[in-house]
Protein backbone atom coordinates (compact mmCIF):
# COMPACT_ATOMS: atom_id res chain seq x y z
CA UNK A 1 0.00 0.00 0.00
CA UNK A 2 1.10 3.74 -0.70
CA UNK A 3 1.68 5.53 1.74
CA UNK A 4 -0.23 9.11 1.22
CA UNK A 5 1.85 11.97 0.28
CA UNK A 6 -0.52 14.75 0.33
CA UNK A 7 -1.33 17.72 2.47
CA UNK A 8 -3.93 19.77 2.86
CA UNK A 9 -3.45 23.24 3.72
CA UNK A 10 -4.58 27.03 2.69
CA UNK A 11 -7.62 25.51 1.12
CA UNK A 12 -5.42 23.60 -1.63
CA UNK A 13 -4.56 20.03 -2.01
CA UNK A 14 -0.44 19.67 -2.43
CA UNK A 15 -0.03 16.28 -3.83
CA UNK A 16 3.01 16.01 -1.85
CA UNK A 17 4.80 18.42 0.97
CA UNK A 18 7.63 19.37 -1.39
CA UNK A 19 7.75 23.02 -2.32
CA UNK A 20 10.53 24.54 -5.11
CA UNK A 21 11.22 27.32 -2.86
CA UNK A 22 11.57 30.83 -4.43
CA UNK A 23 15.32 31.72 -6.10
CA UNK A 24 16.56 28.92 -7.97
CA UNK A 25 13.78 27.36 -9.78
CA UNK A 26 12.77 30.65 -11.93
CA UNK A 27 9.62 30.60 -13.50
CA UNK A 28 10.11 26.72 -13.69
CA UNK A 29 10.49 27.16 -17.68
CA UNK A 30 14.46 25.95 -17.48
CA UNK A 31 14.05 23.85 -14.88
CA UNK A 32 11.19 21.84 -16.12
CA UNK A 33 13.93 20.45 -19.23
CA UNK A 34 15.95 18.70 -16.03
CA UNK A 35 12.83 18.21 -13.47
CA UNK A 36 9.61 16.86 -14.09
CA UNK A 37 7.92 19.88 -11.60
CA UNK A 38 4.53 18.01 -11.96
CA UNK A 39 5.69 15.38 -9.49
CA UNK A 40 6.31 18.07 -6.49
CA UNK A 41 3.99 19.75 -4.79
CA UNK A 42 4.23 23.36 -6.07
CA UNK A 43 6.64 25.82 -6.77
CA UNK A 44 7.16 29.34 -5.59
CA UNK A 45 7.75 31.73 -8.25
CA UNK A 46 11.37 33.71 -8.63
CA UNK A 47 9.82 37.10 -6.47
CA UNK A 48 8.39 40.09 -8.57
CA UNK A 49 9.08 43.38 -8.01
CA UNK A 50 7.39 46.59 -9.17
CA UNK A 51 9.89 47.90 -11.24
CA UNK A 52 12.49 45.26 -13.98
CA UNK A 53 15.67 44.41 -12.09
CA UNK A 54 18.97 43.30 -13.48
CA UNK A 55 20.29 42.12 -9.99
CA UNK A 56 23.54 42.86 -8.89
CA UNK A 57 26.91 42.80 -10.91
CA UNK A 58 28.94 39.74 -10.27
CA UNK A 59 30.46 37.86 -8.59
CA UNK A 60 26.84 37.32 -7.08
CA UNK A 61 27.72 33.64 -5.62
CA UNK A 62 30.64 32.20 -3.79
CA UNK A 63 30.66 29.02 -1.63
CA UNK A 64 31.57 28.25 2.04
CA UNK A 65 32.15 25.17 4.32
CA UNK A 66 28.34 23.74 4.10
CA UNK A 67 27.36 26.31 1.97
CA UNK A 68 26.64 28.63 -0.85
CA UNK A 69 26.31 32.65 -0.11
CA UNK A 70 24.39 34.63 -3.12
CA UNK A 71 24.04 38.20 -4.34
CA UNK A 72 21.53 37.85 -6.76
CA UNK A 73 19.68 40.74 -5.95
CA UNK A 74 15.80 40.07 -6.81
CA UNK A 75 16.74 39.63 -10.78
CA UNK A 76 13.15 40.10 -12.35
CA UNK A 77 11.38 41.42 -15.26
CA UNK A 78 9.01 43.51 -12.98
CA UNK A 79 5.66 43.00 -12.75
CA UNK A 80 4.31 44.44 -15.93
CA UNK A 81 6.02 41.88 -17.68
CA UNK A 82 5.07 38.98 -15.29
CA UNK A 83 1.71 39.85 -15.88
CA UNK A 84 1.95 40.18 -19.89
CA UNK A 85 4.36 37.32 -21.15
CA UNK A 86 5.30 35.32 -18.05
CA UNK A 87 1.79 34.39 -16.43
CA UNK A 88 -0.26 33.28 -19.95
CA UNK A 89 2.45 30.74 -19.86
CA UNK A 90 2.33 29.41 -15.99
CA UNK A 91 0.05 26.49 -17.35
CA UNK A 92 2.81 24.85 -18.84
CA UNK A 93 4.14 24.32 -15.41
CA UNK A 94 1.97 21.86 -14.09
CA UNK A 95 1.67 21.97 -10.41
CA UNK A 96 0.60 24.48 -7.70
CA UNK A 97 2.10 27.79 -8.46
CA UNK A 98 2.93 30.51 -5.87
CA UNK A 99 3.59 34.09 -6.65
CA UNK A 100 6.42 35.71 -5.07
CA UNK A 101 6.18 39.46 -4.65
CA UNK A 102 8.62 42.43 -3.09
CA UNK A 103 7.86 45.62 -2.40
CA UNK A 104 10.24 48.57 -1.75
CA UNK A 105 7.29 50.50 0.20
CA UNK A 106 4.26 49.93 1.16
CA UNK A 107 2.07 51.35 -1.58
CA UNK A 108 4.27 48.68 -3.75
CA UNK A 109 3.36 45.64 -2.02
CA UNK A 110 -0.30 47.18 -2.30
CA UNK A 111 0.18 47.06 -5.75
CA UNK A 112 1.71 43.69 -6.57
CA UNK A 113 -0.88 42.37 -4.24
CA UNK A 114 -3.49 43.47 -6.76
CA UNK A 115 -1.65 42.44 -9.86
CA UNK A 116 -0.62 39.29 -8.30
CA UNK A 117 -4.42 38.61 -7.29
CA UNK A 118 -5.92 38.37 -10.79
CA UNK A 119 -3.77 35.81 -12.23
CA UNK A 120 -5.58 32.85 -12.27
CA UNK A 121 -2.86 30.19 -11.63
CA UNK A 122 -1.16 32.10 -8.90
CA UNK A 123 -2.89 30.27 -6.08
CA UNK A 124 -1.06 32.12 -3.22
CA UNK A 125 1.10 35.01 -2.90
CA UNK A 126 3.96 35.01 -0.97
CA UNK A 127 5.69 37.99 0.52
CA UNK A 128 9.64 38.13 0.41
CA UNK A 129 9.85 40.48 3.36
CA UNK A 130 13.23 39.02 3.84
CA UNK A 131 15.72 38.93 1.26
CA UNK A 132 19.02 40.13 2.03
CA UNK A 133 20.26 41.10 -1.04
CA UNK A 134 19.36 44.52 -2.39
CA UNK A 135 21.67 47.65 -1.83
CA UNK A 136 19.60 49.95 0.18
CA UNK A 137 16.72 48.41 0.54
CA UNK A 138 15.29 47.56 4.04
CA UNK A 139 14.30 43.85 5.50
CA UNK A 140 10.78 44.27 6.29
CA UNK A 141 10.85 41.12 8.25
CA UNK A 142 13.83 42.38 10.72
CA UNK A 143 11.28 44.76 11.53
CA UNK A 144 8.05 43.73 13.13
CA UNK A 145 6.22 46.85 12.84
CA UNK A 146 7.14 46.88 9.29
CA UNK A 147 6.31 43.09 8.63
CA UNK A 148 2.86 43.80 9.63
CA UNK A 149 1.98 46.74 7.48
CA UNK A 150 3.54 45.09 4.56
CA UNK A 151 1.78 41.92 5.36
CA UNK A 152 -1.63 44.52 5.85
CA UNK A 153 -1.08 46.47 2.37
CA UNK A 154 -1.36 43.14 0.29
CA UNK A 155 -4.39 41.55 2.60
CA UNK A 156 -6.21 44.54 1.56
CA UNK A 157 -5.39 43.80 -2.00
CA UNK A 158 -6.17 40.32 -2.12
CA UNK A 159 -7.79 37.30 -0.80
CA UNK A 160 -5.67 34.51 -2.34
CA UNK A 161 -4.05 32.69 1.12
CA UNK A 162 -0.73 34.80 1.77
CA UNK A 163 2.68 33.57 2.91
CA UNK A 164 4.73 35.24 4.79
CA UNK A 165 8.56 34.82 4.30
CA UNK A 166 10.40 35.92 7.38
CA UNK A 167 14.28 36.33 8.08
CA UNK A 168 15.44 33.22 10.38
CA UNK A 169 18.52 35.75 11.59
CA UNK A 170 15.82 37.94 14.21
CA UNK A 171 15.98 38.34 18.03
CA UNK A 172 12.66 36.92 18.48
CA UNK A 173 11.21 34.74 15.61
CA UNK A 174 7.64 34.30 17.56
CA UNK A 175 7.45 37.76 18.54
CA UNK A 176 7.57 38.61 14.25
CA UNK A 177 5.62 35.18 13.36
CA UNK A 178 2.65 36.87 15.80
CA UNK A 179 2.18 40.08 14.12
CA UNK A 180 2.28 38.26 10.81
CA UNK A 181 -0.53 36.53 11.36
CA UNK A 182 -2.23 38.67 12.94
CA UNK A 183 -1.74 41.16 10.17
CA UNK A 184 -3.64 38.78 8.07
CA UNK A 185 -0.85 36.11 6.81
CA UNK A 186 -2.59 32.92 6.07
CA UNK A 187 0.80 30.78 6.60
CA UNK A 188 5.15 31.56 7.36
CA UNK A 189 7.68 30.73 5.35
CA UNK A 190 10.31 30.64 7.29
CA UNK A 191 13.11 31.41 6.76
CA UNK A 192 15.42 32.83 4.53
CA UNK A 193 19.00 33.33 3.77
CA UNK A 194 20.95 34.26 6.41
CA UNK A 195 23.36 37.41 5.67
CA UNK A 196 26.87 36.63 5.45
CA UNK A 197 30.15 37.24 3.56
CA UNK A 198 33.49 35.71 2.37
CA UNK A 199 36.90 37.77 2.19
CA UNK A 200 39.55 36.73 -0.72
CA UNK A 201 42.82 37.13 1.61
CA UNK A 202 45.00 37.85 -1.39
CA UNK A 203 42.63 41.16 -2.36
CA UNK A 204 42.01 41.85 1.05
CA UNK A 205 38.29 43.11 -0.59
CA UNK A 206 34.90 41.03 -0.23
CA UNK A 207 34.25 38.08 -3.05
CA UNK A 208 30.87 39.45 -3.71
CA UNK A 209 30.63 42.53 -5.78
CA UNK A 210 27.61 43.37 -3.12
CA UNK A 211 30.05 42.75 -0.57
CA UNK A 212 27.76 40.83 1.99
CA UNK A 213 25.35 38.01 0.66
CA UNK A 214 22.60 35.58 1.97
CA UNK A 215 24.21 31.84 3.42
CA UNK A 216 22.02 29.11 2.13
CA UNK A 217 22.94 25.24 2.25
CA UNK A 218 23.53 22.91 4.98
CA UNK A 219 24.95 24.98 7.22
CA UNK A 220 21.59 26.77 8.36
CA UNK A 221 19.16 24.29 8.32
CA UNK A 222 19.48 23.72 12.23
CA UNK A 223 19.74 27.30 12.65
CA UNK A 224 16.03 27.61 10.76
CA UNK A 225 14.99 24.21 11.73
CA UNK A 226 14.85 25.71 15.49
CA UNK A 227 12.68 28.96 13.98
CA UNK A 228 10.22 26.22 12.72
CA UNK A 229 9.79 23.96 16.15
CA UNK A 230 9.24 27.54 17.71
CA UNK A 231 6.93 29.14 16.11
CA UNK A 232 5.30 25.97 15.42
CA UNK A 233 5.46 25.54 19.16
CA UNK A 234 3.55 28.93 19.44
CA UNK A 235 1.11 29.05 16.76
CA UNK A 236 -1.65 27.51 15.12
CA UNK A 237 -0.47 28.80 11.64
CA UNK A 238 1.20 26.45 8.68
CA UNK A 239 4.42 26.85 8.15
CA UNK A 240 6.63 26.34 5.38
CA UNK A 241 9.96 24.71 6.56
CA UNK A 242 12.88 26.08 4.13
CA UNK A 243 16.54 26.27 4.84
CA UNK A 244 19.04 24.03 3.99
CA UNK A 245 17.18 21.08 2.88
CA UNK A 246 19.74 18.77 0.95
CA UNK A 247 18.22 15.20 1.64
CA UNK A 248 15.14 13.17 2.92
CA UNK A 249 15.80 13.35 6.29
CA UNK A 250 16.13 16.82 6.56
CA UNK A 251 12.43 17.54 4.25
CA UNK A 252 11.53 15.01 7.79
CA UNK A 253 13.20 16.94 10.27
CA UNK A 254 11.45 20.05 9.38
CA UNK A 255 7.89 18.21 9.10
CA UNK A 256 8.40 16.81 12.76
CA UNK A 257 9.54 20.25 13.93
CA UNK A 258 5.99 21.42 12.69
CA UNK A 259 6.58 22.42 9.08
CA UNK A 260 3.55 21.49 6.43
CA UNK A 261 5.61 22.00 3.65
CA UNK A 262 9.36 21.89 2.75
CA UNK A 263 11.26 24.10 0.85
CA UNK A 264 13.90 23.12 -1.74
CA UNK A 265 16.54 25.80 -2.98
CA UNK A 266 19.48 25.38 -3.00
CA UNK A 267 19.80 21.55 -3.63
CA UNK A 268 18.17 22.27 -6.31
CA UNK A 269 21.13 24.34 -8.13
CA UNK A 270 23.20 21.36 -6.91
CA UNK A 271 21.05 18.75 -8.34
CA UNK A 272 17.95 19.46 -10.20
CA UNK A 273 16.83 16.00 -9.73
CA UNK A 274 17.16 16.50 -6.10
CA UNK A 275 13.17 16.21 -5.31
CA UNK A 276 12.65 13.31 -6.46
CA UNK A 277 15.22 11.46 -4.39
CA UNK A 278 13.94 13.58 -1.62
CA UNK A 279 10.17 12.06 -1.82
CA UNK A 280 11.22 8.71 -2.55
CA UNK A 281 13.40 8.71 0.69
CA UNK A 282 10.34 9.97 2.44
CA UNK A 283 8.29 7.57 0.90
CA UNK A 284 10.13 4.82 2.20
CA UNK A 285 10.76 6.07 5.36
CA UNK A 286 6.98 6.17 6.06
CA UNK A 287 6.43 2.89 4.70
CA UNK A 288 8.72 1.56 7.61
CA UNK A 289 7.86 3.75 10.27
CA UNK A 290 3.72 2.47 9.53
CA UNK A 291 3.50 5.27 9.02
CA UNK A 292 0.41 6.06 6.15
CA UNK A 293 -0.42 9.74 5.84
CA UNK A 294 2.57 12.46 5.91
CA UNK A 295 0.29 14.60 7.51
CA UNK A 296 0.36 12.39 10.86
CA UNK A 297 4.05 13.30 11.38
CA UNK A 298 4.21 17.04 11.09
CA UNK A 299 4.69 18.63 14.36
CA UNK A 300 5.36 14.96 15.82
CA UNK A 301 8.56 16.56 17.90
CA UNK A 302 5.90 18.68 19.85
CA UNK A 303 3.56 15.48 20.22
CA UNK A 304 6.63 13.26 21.95
CA UNK A 305 7.63 11.62 18.55
CA UNK A 306 6.75 8.21 17.24
CA UNK B 1 23.83 12.64 -11.41
CA UNK B 2 26.08 10.42 -13.23
CA UNK B 3 28.98 8.51 -11.20
CA UNK B 4 32.28 9.66 -13.10
CA UNK B 5 35.32 8.12 -11.72
CA UNK B 6 38.97 9.51 -12.34
CA UNK B 7 41.01 7.31 -14.20
CA UNK B 8 43.96 8.86 -15.21
CA UNK B 9 45.58 12.63 -14.18
CA UNK B 10 48.63 14.08 -15.53
CA UNK B 11 49.70 17.39 -14.02
CA UNK B 12 52.25 20.06 -14.25
CA UNK B 13 51.99 22.59 -11.35
CA UNK B 14 48.51 24.17 -10.95
CA UNK B 15 47.29 22.66 -14.46
CA UNK B 16 46.30 19.69 -14.90
CA UNK B 17 44.54 16.69 -17.89
CA UNK B 18 41.94 14.77 -15.81
CA UNK B 19 39.80 11.59 -17.60
CA UNK B 20 36.98 10.31 -15.63
CA UNK B 21 34.89 7.28 -17.18
CA UNK B 22 31.16 8.14 -17.01
CA UNK B 23 28.79 5.50 -15.79
CA UNK B 24 26.42 6.62 -18.50
CA UNK B 25 27.55 8.52 -21.60
CA UNK B 26 26.40 12.51 -21.63
CA UNK B 27 23.72 13.70 -24.43
CA UNK B 28 25.57 14.73 -27.92
CA UNK B 29 28.51 16.48 -25.73
CA UNK B 30 29.82 19.49 -28.51
CA UNK B 31 32.81 22.33 -28.27
CA UNK B 32 32.47 25.01 -26.15
CA UNK B 33 29.70 23.05 -23.63
CA UNK B 34 30.63 22.51 -19.88
CA UNK B 35 29.78 19.84 -17.43
CA UNK B 36 28.55 20.59 -14.13
CA UNK B 37 31.36 18.79 -11.71
CA UNK B 38 30.70 17.61 -8.35
CA UNK B 39 32.43 16.56 -5.33
CA UNK B 40 30.38 13.80 -3.56
CA UNK B 41 30.61 15.77 -0.37
CA UNK B 42 32.16 19.07 0.13
CA UNK B 43 32.08 21.70 -1.18
CA UNK B 44 28.33 21.40 -1.61
CA UNK B 45 28.14 22.93 -5.15
CA UNK B 46 28.62 21.71 -8.34
CA UNK B 47 31.59 24.07 -10.61
CA UNK B 48 31.22 24.34 -14.23
CA UNK B 49 34.45 23.20 -16.59
CA UNK B 50 34.05 22.99 -20.46
CA UNK B 51 34.90 19.84 -22.15
CA UNK B 52 38.39 19.16 -23.26
CA UNK B 53 37.71 15.54 -25.20
CA UNK B 54 35.11 13.13 -24.91
CA UNK B 55 34.93 9.63 -26.77
CA UNK B 56 32.82 6.65 -25.58
CA UNK B 57 32.11 7.98 -21.91
CA UNK B 58 35.32 8.86 -21.21
CA UNK B 59 35.43 12.70 -20.30
CA UNK B 60 38.46 14.91 -20.35
CA UNK B 61 38.92 17.66 -18.36
CA UNK B 62 41.57 20.69 -18.23
CA UNK B 63 41.74 22.04 -14.76
CA UNK B 64 43.61 24.74 -13.25
CA UNK B 65 43.90 24.46 -9.04
CA UNK B 66 41.95 27.48 -7.81
CA UNK B 67 39.87 26.42 -5.24
CA UNK B 68 38.25 24.02 -2.85
CA UNK B 69 36.61 21.64 -5.49
CA UNK B 70 39.85 21.85 -8.00
CA UNK B 71 42.10 21.34 -4.75
CA UNK B 72 40.16 17.86 -4.27
CA UNK B 73 40.47 16.92 -7.60
CA UNK B 74 44.16 17.65 -7.99
CA UNK B 75 44.85 15.68 -4.89
CA UNK B 76 42.67 12.46 -5.47
CA UNK B 77 43.92 9.40 -6.22
CA UNK B 78 42.99 7.29 -9.60
CA UNK B 79 39.49 5.58 -8.49
CA UNK B 80 38.04 8.39 -6.95
CA UNK B 81 34.41 9.09 -7.76
CA UNK B 82 32.91 12.02 -8.70
CA UNK B 83 29.60 13.45 -10.78
CA UNK B 84 28.86 15.46 -13.58
CA UNK B 85 25.44 16.45 -15.27
CA UNK B 86 25.46 17.98 -18.46
CA UNK B 87 26.51 18.79 -21.10
CA UNK B 88 25.05 22.41 -20.77
CA UNK B 89 25.32 26.00 -22.82
CA UNK B 90 25.26 26.71 -26.23
CA UNK B 91 27.98 24.94 -28.23
CA UNK B 92 29.81 27.51 -30.00
CA UNK B 93 29.11 25.77 -33.87
CA UNK B 94 25.98 27.35 -33.43
CA UNK B 95 26.76 30.88 -32.84
CA UNK B 96 29.37 31.39 -35.11
CA UNK B 97 29.80 31.81 -38.74
CA UNK B 98 30.72 28.87 -40.49
CA UNK B 99 32.02 30.07 -43.72
CA UNK B 100 34.87 31.43 -42.05
CA UNK B 101 38.82 30.41 -40.16
CA UNK B 102 39.33 30.67 -37.16
CA UNK B 103 42.54 31.28 -35.08
CA UNK B 104 41.58 29.89 -31.31
CA UNK B 105 43.08 31.87 -28.62
CA UNK B 106 43.37 30.23 -25.43
CA UNK B 107 44.50 31.23 -22.49
CA UNK B 108 45.23 29.55 -19.35
CA UNK B 109 42.38 27.11 -18.38
CA UNK B 110 40.76 28.43 -21.39
CA UNK B 111 42.68 26.10 -23.46
CA UNK B 112 39.99 23.49 -22.67
CA UNK B 113 37.08 24.04 -25.04
CA UNK B 114 39.20 25.11 -27.93
CA UNK B 115 41.16 21.29 -27.71
CA UNK B 116 37.23 19.87 -28.11
CA UNK B 117 36.47 22.46 -30.87
CA UNK B 118 39.57 21.79 -33.04
CA UNK B 119 39.18 18.11 -32.33
CA UNK B 120 35.82 18.07 -33.81
CA UNK B 121 36.40 21.06 -36.51
CA UNK B 122 39.75 20.74 -37.64
CA UNK B 123 38.36 22.44 -41.14
CA UNK B 124 37.48 25.55 -38.99
CA UNK B 125 41.16 26.14 -37.50
CA UNK B 126 43.49 28.35 -39.15
CA UNK B 127 45.71 28.11 -36.12
CA UNK B 128 45.85 27.57 -32.34
CA UNK B 129 47.34 29.90 -30.17
CA UNK B 130 47.43 28.27 -26.13
CA UNK B 131 48.65 30.94 -24.01
CA UNK B 132 50.68 30.40 -20.79
CA UNK B 133 52.95 32.02 -18.26
CA UNK B 134 55.43 29.03 -17.71
CA UNK B 135 57.54 26.51 -19.65
CA UNK B 136 56.51 23.99 -17.12
CA UNK B 137 53.05 23.68 -19.07
CA UNK B 138 54.81 22.09 -21.74
CA UNK B 139 54.91 18.59 -20.25
CA UNK B 140 50.67 18.57 -20.88
CA UNK B 141 50.61 19.07 -24.21
CA UNK B 142 51.90 17.04 -27.01
CA UNK B 143 51.19 19.22 -29.32
CA UNK B 144 54.22 21.89 -28.56
CA UNK B 145 53.64 24.07 -31.63
CA UNK B 146 50.44 25.72 -30.43
CA UNK B 147 52.04 26.79 -27.14
CA UNK B 148 52.65 30.66 -26.56
CA UNK B 149 54.74 30.67 -23.01
CA UNK B 150 55.50 34.38 -21.89
CA UNK B 151 58.44 33.12 -19.42
CA UNK B 152 60.26 31.67 -23.00
CA UNK B 153 59.29 34.23 -25.59
CA UNK B 154 58.35 37.28 -24.04
CA UNK B 155 54.94 37.32 -25.82
CA UNK B 156 51.60 36.97 -25.00
CA UNK B 157 48.51 35.10 -27.07
CA UNK B 158 47.74 38.63 -27.78
CA UNK B 159 51.23 39.69 -28.96
CA UNK B 160 51.27 36.60 -31.26
CA UNK B 161 47.85 36.99 -32.59
CA UNK B 162 48.65 41.14 -33.96
CA UNK B 163 51.36 39.01 -35.94
CA UNK B 164 49.37 36.36 -37.34
CA UNK B 165 45.72 38.01 -38.05
CA UNK B 166 44.58 39.24 -41.08
CA UNK B 167 41.28 40.56 -42.45
CA UNK B 168 38.55 38.01 -42.76
CA UNK B 169 40.44 35.25 -40.08
CA UNK B 170 37.62 34.70 -37.41
CA UNK B 171 38.87 34.64 -33.83
CA UNK B 172 37.05 32.47 -30.98
CA UNK B 173 39.01 32.45 -27.92
CA UNK B 174 38.54 31.55 -24.06
CA UNK B 175 40.61 32.77 -21.34
CA UNK B 176 41.02 35.41 -18.85
CA UNK B 177 38.90 39.04 -18.90
CA UNK B 178 41.69 41.18 -19.25
CA UNK B 179 42.50 38.90 -22.44
CA UNK B 180 39.31 38.89 -23.93
CA UNK B 181 38.90 42.56 -23.83
CA UNK B 182 42.01 43.23 -26.36
CA UNK B 183 40.85 41.34 -28.87
CA UNK B 184 40.21 42.61 -32.34
CA UNK B 185 36.51 43.54 -32.89
CA UNK B 186 34.17 40.91 -34.50
CA UNK B 187 36.15 38.00 -32.16
CA UNK B 188 33.94 35.37 -30.62
CA UNK B 189 34.64 35.27 -26.74
CA UNK B 190 33.93 32.69 -24.27
CA UNK B 191 33.26 33.74 -20.77
CA UNK B 192 34.11 32.29 -17.73
CA UNK B 193 31.48 32.16 -14.65
CA UNK B 194 30.45 31.28 -11.59
CA UNK B 195 27.58 29.09 -12.27
CA UNK B 196 25.36 27.63 -9.26
CA UNK B 197 22.99 25.59 -11.41
CA UNK B 198 24.70 25.80 -14.83
CA UNK B 199 20.92 25.91 -16.28
CA UNK B 200 20.14 29.19 -16.62
CA UNK B 201 18.01 28.83 -13.75
CA UNK B 202 19.73 30.54 -10.27
CA UNK B 203 20.50 33.42 -12.18
CA UNK B 204 24.43 33.63 -10.67
CA UNK B 205 26.25 33.97 -13.97
CA UNK B 206 24.62 37.31 -14.68
CA UNK B 207 26.89 39.24 -17.75
CA UNK B 208 25.49 42.58 -19.22
CA UNK B 209 24.96 42.93 -23.02
CA UNK B 210 23.80 45.66 -25.15
CA UNK B 211 20.46 43.45 -25.25
CA UNK B 212 20.28 42.96 -21.13
CA UNK B 213 21.15 40.84 -18.72
CA UNK B 214 22.06 37.43 -20.14
CA UNK B 215 23.44 34.16 -18.04
CA UNK B 216 26.49 32.65 -19.63
CA UNK B 217 25.45 29.30 -18.68
CA UNK B 218 22.07 29.14 -21.07
CA UNK B 219 22.69 31.95 -23.43
CA UNK B 220 26.38 31.85 -23.54
CA UNK B 221 29.38 30.65 -22.65
CA UNK B 222 30.57 32.60 -26.26
CA UNK B 223 29.30 36.08 -26.96
CA UNK B 224 30.67 38.48 -29.73
CA UNK B 225 33.22 40.74 -27.78
CA UNK B 226 30.95 44.25 -28.98
CA UNK B 227 27.89 42.36 -27.66
CA UNK B 228 29.16 43.02 -23.78
CA UNK B 229 29.60 45.41 -21.54
CA UNK B 230 32.96 45.10 -19.86
CA UNK B 231 32.62 47.38 -17.25
CA UNK B 232 29.97 45.39 -15.12
CA UNK B 233 32.13 42.35 -15.05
Amino acid sequence: MGVDLSVEVLGLKFKNPLVLASGPAGFGFELQQYLDISKVGAITLKTVTLNPREGNAPPRLVDTHGGIINSIGLQNPGIEEFVNIIAPKLKEIRTIKIGSIAGFTIEEWKILGEKMDKIKDIKAIELDLSCPNVEGKKIWAKDEELTQEAIKAVRESTDKPIIAKLAPDVTDIVKVAKKAVNAGADALSLGNTIEAMRINIETGLPVLKLKTGGLSGPSIKPITLARVFRVAEALEIPIIGIGGVMNWQDALEYAMAGASLVGIGTAIMVNPQAPLEILQGIESFLRQKGVEKFEDIIGIAHRGGF
Amino acid sequence: MIEAELIEKRTAKDYGLFKFKLKEKLKDPDAGQFVMLKSPDEPILAKPFSIYSYKNRKLTLFIKRVGRLTGKVFSSPIGEVFYVRGPYGIPYIKKIDRDKKYILIGGGSGVAPLNFFSELYPELVYKKLYGFKGRYIRELFEEQSSLVIEEESGKTVVDVLREVYSEGLGVLACGPIPMLKTLPPGSYVSLESVMGCGIGTCKSCAVKTKEGIKMVCKDGPLFRKEEIQWEWI
